[in-house]
């Protein structure tokens, strides 16, 4: 029976992945019976009719799967906590091979000179240094993600097995790249808006380094409406987060941030000098506005012919 | 009461907490024998002690991973079970929990009057 697979599957989102296949298992062989039993008894159908009300009786998945796995208090639940681990897991190398390329482009600086321990002790130190950062900021934003999920499902209202998503949701979201937008949006905002020094290139020499900033003053122009922009994000990010599916309106709203996103750069590229090497980075973000307006077109085409919003998420 | 249905009262809860100590002697008793989920739910229905399905199968996993029972995936009548039975752990303790509740009705029971 549908219901019931789709039952056992939600059951098993809110389970660790190392229970989550052999308690769906489980659950579709227990339910079936009881549902066979009572069609039997009852001189029924065994159909989703019937199901419905077993599993009305049986309970809500999330306070059935709490019975499985009863572990109430955490900050990174285990539905975010493969997700946090994976991020985590490509975040510090990709720190690691930047610091260890800015170190080498520095020995390149002095082709003479025999690497130093000077040298190698403040690699590693900024290689700590960013990593705590990163950390703290990607801690963060889980444990807030983790508190809107746990919003949506303990404002749940009663359950209704009628609503239950299928296995295979086009609808379904994925967790990790919601964070990973939040995330990279905490950088900018943090970046563009108290450390603008920060968006530059950096070259060192030997252990000294020399910052050349991107941006001139006149940038501050853009500002509102980036933040407009950031801000937007953030709040469409959070209620997709908390509604725990792609609706029509979400990804409308998705759709209407990216052409916003593409009409700023198009302002910026068209408009008067506001970095430090205008036309270079100018060139660069003419190929973000090409790939933001065919991502636009992509998006547009998914929503208009009901295909899913990221089909990566599906399962 | 029934699971998930309403809120409980303060009678429900307290009747439930006390059938739930009781429950864990009920099911290794009765997997002295190997049953799987729904056939021991009927088992113990048809002796009087009536539990919902969705407290009855989570008890299973936990006793389970405490130790004191074992189970095996088995397909019958063309569908997949996992037949559990209690283990050498399981019954001892059985045993040890039988006497205490013994000593426990006793007690309760004088009490009572």
């Amino acid at each position: 029976m549908d219901i019931i697979d789709r039952y056992a599957h939600e059951v098993g989102q809110y389970l660790p992945p190392r229970l989550r296949a052999d308690v769906e298992a489980e659950l579709r062989s227990l339910l079936t019976d009881s549902v066979e039993e009572k069609a039997l008894l009852g001189g029924v159908a065994a159909d989703d009719e019937l199901a419905a009300k077993v599993l009305r009786e049986f309970g809500a998945p999330k306070d059935v799967a709490a019975r499985y796995a009863p572990e109430p208090q955490y900050v990174i639940g285990p539905r975010l906590y493969p997700v946090y681990l994976m991020a985590l897991k490509v975040m510090l190398p990709i720190l690691a091979a930047i610091v260890l390329a800015l170190a080498v482009a520095g020995r390149f600086q002095e082709p003479g000179q025999p690497p130093s321990l000077a040298v190698v002790v403040r690699a590693t130190g900024r290689f700590f240094w960013s990593a705590l950062v990163n950390l703290g900021i990607m801690t963060l934003v889980f444990a807030l993600v983790e508190r809107a999920i746990r919003q949506r499902e303990s404002a749940g209202g009663a359950f209704d097995p009628a609503k239950l998503p299928p296995v295979n949701d086009p609808d379904k979201i994925s967790y990790f790249g919601r964070i990973f937008a939040l995330y990279v949006i905490a950088l900018l905002v943090l970046a563009f808006n108290f450390f603008p020094g920060w968006v530059a290139i950096f070259v060192f020499h030997g252990s000294e380094g020399t910052v050349y900033p991107l941006l001139t003053p006149d940038f501050k122009r853009y500002l509102p409406l980036l933040n407009t922009w950031w801000l937007m994000a953030v709040m469409l990010n959070l209620a997709i987060l908390r509604q725990g599916r792609w609706t029509r309106t979400t990804r409308w709203a998705d759709l209407a941030l990216e052409v916003f996103n593409a009409v700023i750069l198009l302002l910026i590229v068209t408009g008067p000098p506001v970095f430090r090497y205008d036309v270079l980075i100018k060139v660069v973000l003419r190929w973000f506005l090409i790939f933001s307006a065919i991502k636009a077109c992509v998006m547009l085409y998914r929503l208009v012919r009901r295909r899913p919003a990221e089909p990566w998420a599906r399962t | 009461m029934v699971m998930g249905e309403t809120q409980p009262t303060a009678r429900d809860s307290l009747s439930l907490e006390l059938r739930r100590g009781a429950l864990v002697l009920a099911v290794l008793v009765e997997l002295r024998h190997e049953e799987y989920g729904y056939s021991l739910k009927k088992l113990l229905s048809e002796k009087g002690l009536e539990i919902d399905e969705g407290t009855l199968y989570p008890l299973l996993r936990r006793l389970e991973s405490q130790g004191l029972l074992k189970s095996a995936w088995r397909v019958e009548d063309g569908r997949p079970r996992r037949y559990y039975r209690a283990n050498a752990q399981g019954e001892k303790l059985a045993k040890e929990l039988a006497a205490e509740w013994r000593k426990l009705a006793g007690v309760i029971g004088k009490l009572i009057g």
